[in-house]
C-alpha cells in the first residue's frame, strides 16, 4: 500500500502518521476524548490555542445562527446543481462557491475594520473618530459600507443585533465591537441626516466583528461563516434529491417547476436568420461595423 | 414569425429540411412560452427552513431563539437534518466525530484547496473545491452507509443474525473494499476504536455500531492480512447511530473538513507565490507516452490519418482493447451512473 505523501509541503497545521493525527501539536483523538467541542477544535486549527469558555460559546452561537438561512444564493445554487443529480458534494461545493463579494463577504468586512483600526493607531485617533472617517469615506465615494443592510431582512437582520448583545453578555467586548458599534451609530446618524431610510447591521457586520474579537483573522472568519452554510445548503439539496423532482421542469407536477419553459423571459436580440458560410465574411464585417452587437455584449 | 420561417425555408438550413426529420422544422414557433396559469406558480418548496423579513426558521425553530436558548452550531445540524433537538450525549458525540473529521493532514481535500489557492482565488472557491474531493473512495459515507442499510434489511428479511449478515456483506463487497470501513489503515492508530468506545460509553451506540463490530470480525476472519475498523467505518457507523442518513453524513463531514481546508488555503498563499498559467513544468522523465514525433503536414492528412470508425462488432471489440492501452483515453474505465430521477418527486405540493 502506497501511503506516500500526496502533496509535498511544509505545514504548520497538522501532520499524520500511522499512529496519530496531530493538529497544531494536539493529537485530535486526545482532543475529542478530553471533551473539547468542535468549536474548540476550530480555535486550535486557526489560532493554535484552546479558547476560553466564553470564546467557545461565542463561536458556537455565531456559527449556529449563520448555518441556516433558507433561500439565499447559496441554497439556490445547491438546489440548482442537484437538479441534475450529480454527486452530493457538487451541490455543496456550488453553495459554498456563492460566497463572494456580496453574499457573506466576511473577509472584506474584516479587512475594512483592520485597515481603519491600523490607521486609527497610526494617526492617534479613537475608534469612534476613525469610524466616522470610515463611514464618510465609504459613503462619499458611493461605496456600500460592509456589514450594513440585508436585501431580505429589510427591517434589521434577525441575527445581527442578538450577536452583538451575546458578545456583550459574554464579556467579549474589545476594540472590534467598540469600532463596529461606533461605525453603526454614525452610519445611522448620517443616513438620518440625509433623509435616507434606516439600514441595519447585517449578520456579517455583527458576526464577523465577534469572530475577529475572539481572535480569528478576516480570512478565517470568512471560512467559518461561509463554509458552515454548506451544511444547511446540503440539507436543502438532499431534500430536493430525496423528495423533489430531478431536472426541475416536469409538467406533471401540480406546481410550475423552477426551470419550466414558462419561467424564461427573453429580452435579447430578435429572432434572425443564420448567415450561410458564403455570406459569413461580409455579414460579420457589417455586423462589426454597425456595432449594434455591443449593446448585447457582456 | 411566419415570414422568417418562410425565408429560412427558401434558403434551406443544412439538414434541417431533410425528410428524415420527425418534424417540419420550418413550421416552428418563435418566442418564449406563456405563463402557465393552470398550475400554481413556482415557489421554492422546502421542509427544511423558511425565512421572512424578521425570522429565520429551521424545522419550526427560530434559529436566533435556538442560539439564545443556549444551543449551538452542532445542535442545528440535528435540527436541519433530523428535525429534532439532540440529547446532550448525542450533541457531545457529534462534536467528537467532527473534531476527528476536521483535519487529516495533506489529504486530497487539503491538496485541492491548496492547488486552487495557488491560482489566486477566493478562499470560498478553494474550500468548495475541497468538498469535491469527497468521492466514493475518500469520502465513501454514502456507499458505506447505504450498504449497511441494505444488509440490515436483508438480515431482517432473511432472518439472518447480525454476524451472518456481516459475513455476507464482507464476502459480497470485495470489489468495493474502499467503502467497507475495515482496512489496514488504522492498525497502529487507535482513534477509530476509541470513537466506537466513546459512542458506547455515551450510550449512543445502536444497531449500526453493533453491525459494524460484526463486519470488523467478519473481515478479520476473511482477510488474509491484518485489518481493523478505520475512520470511515467508525465515523460512518457512529453518525448513523446518531440518526443521520448516509447522505447527511457525507454532507456534514465533507463540510466539516472544508472548514479546515480554509486553513490550508491560507497557509498556501502565506508560504508560496501564486502560480501563473504555463509556469508549472512536467519533467520529461515523468512522461511515458508516445515518443516525440514530427507533426505531418496538413496536406498529408489523408495519408497519415487513421480512421476511428469500426464497421463490425468484432472490429469494435478489437479496437477497444487497443484503445484501452492509451492511458488517459478513458477506454479502460467502466462506470455505471444511475438515473435516480424516478425515485423522487414531490406529491401534491403547491396545487393551485
Amino acid at each position: 500500500m502506497d501511503r506516500q505523501p500526496l502533496f509535498k509541503r511544509k505545514t504548520a497545521i497538522s501532520y499524520k502518521t500511522e499512529e496519530k493525527t496531530v493538529m497544531r501539536g494536539y493529537n485530535v483523538s486526545d482532543l475529542a476524548e478530553a471533551g473539547y467541542s468542535f468549536c474548540d477544535a476550530l480555535f486550535v486549527l486557526y489560532q493554535g490555542r484552546i479558547p476560553t469558555d466564553a470564546e467557545e460559546k461565542m463561536l458556537k452561537y455565531e456559527m449556529g445562527v449563520f448555518l441556516e438561512h433558507s433561500m439565499s444564493p447559496s441554497a439556490v445554487a445547491a438546489i440548482g446543481v442537484c437538479a441534475g443529480r450529480p454527486n452530493l458534494p457538487c451541490a455543496i461545493a456550488a453553495a459554498v462557491s456563492t460566497f463572494g463579494g456580496v453574499h457573506g463577504p466576511g473577509a472584506a468586512h474584516g479587512y475594512m475594520l483592520n485597515k481603519y483600526l491600523e490607521r486609527a493607531q497610526r494617526e492617534g485617533k479613537t475608534p469612534e473618530e476613525m469610524a466616522k472617517i470610515l463611514v464618510d469615506e465609504y459613503m462619499d465615494a458611493g461605496k456600500p459600507v460592509m456589514g450594513m443592510g440585508q436585501p431580505q431582512h429589510i427591517d434589521s437582520d434577525p441575527r445581527a443585533e442578538p450577536i452583538h448583545v451575546k458578545q456583550e453578555e459574554l464579556g467579549l467586548q474589545g476594540v472590534y465591537l467598540r469600532f463596529q458599534r461606533a461605525l453603526e451609530a454614525y452610519f445611522h446618524e448620517r443616513r438620518k441626516r440625509e433623509g435616507r431610510s434606516d439600514v441595519g447591521v447585517n449578520v456579517v457586520g455583527s458576526g464577523n466583528t465577534a469572530l475577529m474579537e475572539i481572535g480569528f483573522s478576516p480570512m478565517a472568519g470568512w471560512c467559518l461563516g461561509s463554509v458552515c452554510r454548506g451544511w444547511s445548503c446540503a440539507a436543502h439539496a438532499l431534500f430536493n434529491m430525496k423528495k423533489g423532482r430531478a431536472w426541475g421542469a416536469s409538467r406533471n407536477e401540480p406546481m410550475v417547476q423552477m426551470i419550466d419553459l414558462s419561467m424564461i423571459k427573453y429580452v435579447g436580440p430578435e429572432d434572425r436568420v443564420v448567415p450561410k458560410q458564403e455570406e459569413r465574411q461580409e455579414y460579420a464585417r457589417k455586423q462589426k461595423e454597425e456595432g449594434e452587437y455591443k449593446k448585447w455584449a457582456i | 414569425m411566419g415570414d422568417l420561417n418562410e425565408t429560412k425555408k427558401k434558403r434551406g438550413i443544412g439538414n434541417l429540411g431533410s425528410p428524415k426529420m420527425p418534424f417540419d422544422y420550418f413550421n416552428r414557433e418563435y418566442g418564449t412560452v406563456s405563463r402557465d396559469t393552470q398550475r400554481a406558480p413556482f415557489q421554492w418548496v422546502s421542509e427544511v427552513a423558511y425565512k421572512n423579513v424578521h425570522r429565520i426558521v429551521s424545522r419550526g425553530y427560530d434559529t436566533t431563539e435556538l442560539m439564545e436558548e443556549g444551543y449551538g452550531v452542532v445542535d442545528v445540524l440535528f435540527v436541519d437534518y433530523q428535525s429534532r433537538i439532540p440529547l446532550i450525549e448525542e450533541e457531545q458525540m457529534l462534536n467528537y466525530v467532527m473534531i476527528l473529521a476536521l483535519e487529516d493532514g495533506l489529504s486530497p481535500p487539503a491538496a485541492m484547496s491548496r492547488i486552487v489557492a495557488r491560482t489566486k482565488t477566493f478562499l470560498t472557491q478553494a474550500a468548495a473545491a475541497s468538498i469535491l474531493a469527497f468521492g466514493h473512495a475518500y469520502g465513501a459515507y454514502s456507499a458505506f452507509g447505504n450498504r449497511l442499510e441494505r444488509y440490515l434489511k436483508k438480515a431482517d428479511a432473511q432472518k439472518l443474525t447480525l454476524a451472518e449478515a456481516a459475513e455476507l456483506l464482507v464476502k459480497e463487497s470485495a470489489e468495493e473494499y474502499e467503502s467497507l470501513g475495515v482496512s489496514n489503515l488504522m492498525l497502529k492508530d487507535p482513534a477509530a476504536k476509541r470513537m466506537i468506545a466513546r459512542a458506547e460509553k455515551q450510550g449512543v451506540a445502536g444497531k449500526y455500531i453493533a453491525f459494524m463490530n460484526e463486519i470488523v470480525r467478519a473481515a478479520q476472519k476473511q482477510s488474509p492480512e491484518a485489518v481493523d475498523i478505520d475512520m470511515l467505518g467508525a465515523t460512518g457507523a457512529t453518525m448513523m447511530d446518531l440518526g443521520f442518513s448516509a447522505e447527511a453524513t457525507w454532507a456534514i463531514l465533507a463540510v466539516t473538513r472544508a472548514l479546515a481546508t480554509g486553513a490550508h488555503y491560507i497557509e498556501e498563499i502565506e508560504r508560496h507565490p501564486y502560480m501563473r498559467m504555463g509556469e508549472a513544468l512536467t519533467p520529461e522523465e515523468d512522461y511515458d507516452g508516445p515518443a516525440d514525433r514530427p507533426v505531418p503536414p496538413l496536406e498529408d492528412r489523408a495519408k497519415v490519418a487513421k480512421p476511428g470508425i469500426c464497421r463490425s462488432v468484432d472490429e469494435w471489440a478489437k479496437a477497444r482493447e487497443e484503445r484501452k492501452k492509451l492511458v488517459g483515453s478513458g477506454h479502460a474505465v467502466v462506470e455505471e451512473i444511475e438515473d435516480p430521477s424516478k425515485k423522487s418527486g414531490i406529491e401534491k405540493v403547491g396545487k393551485l
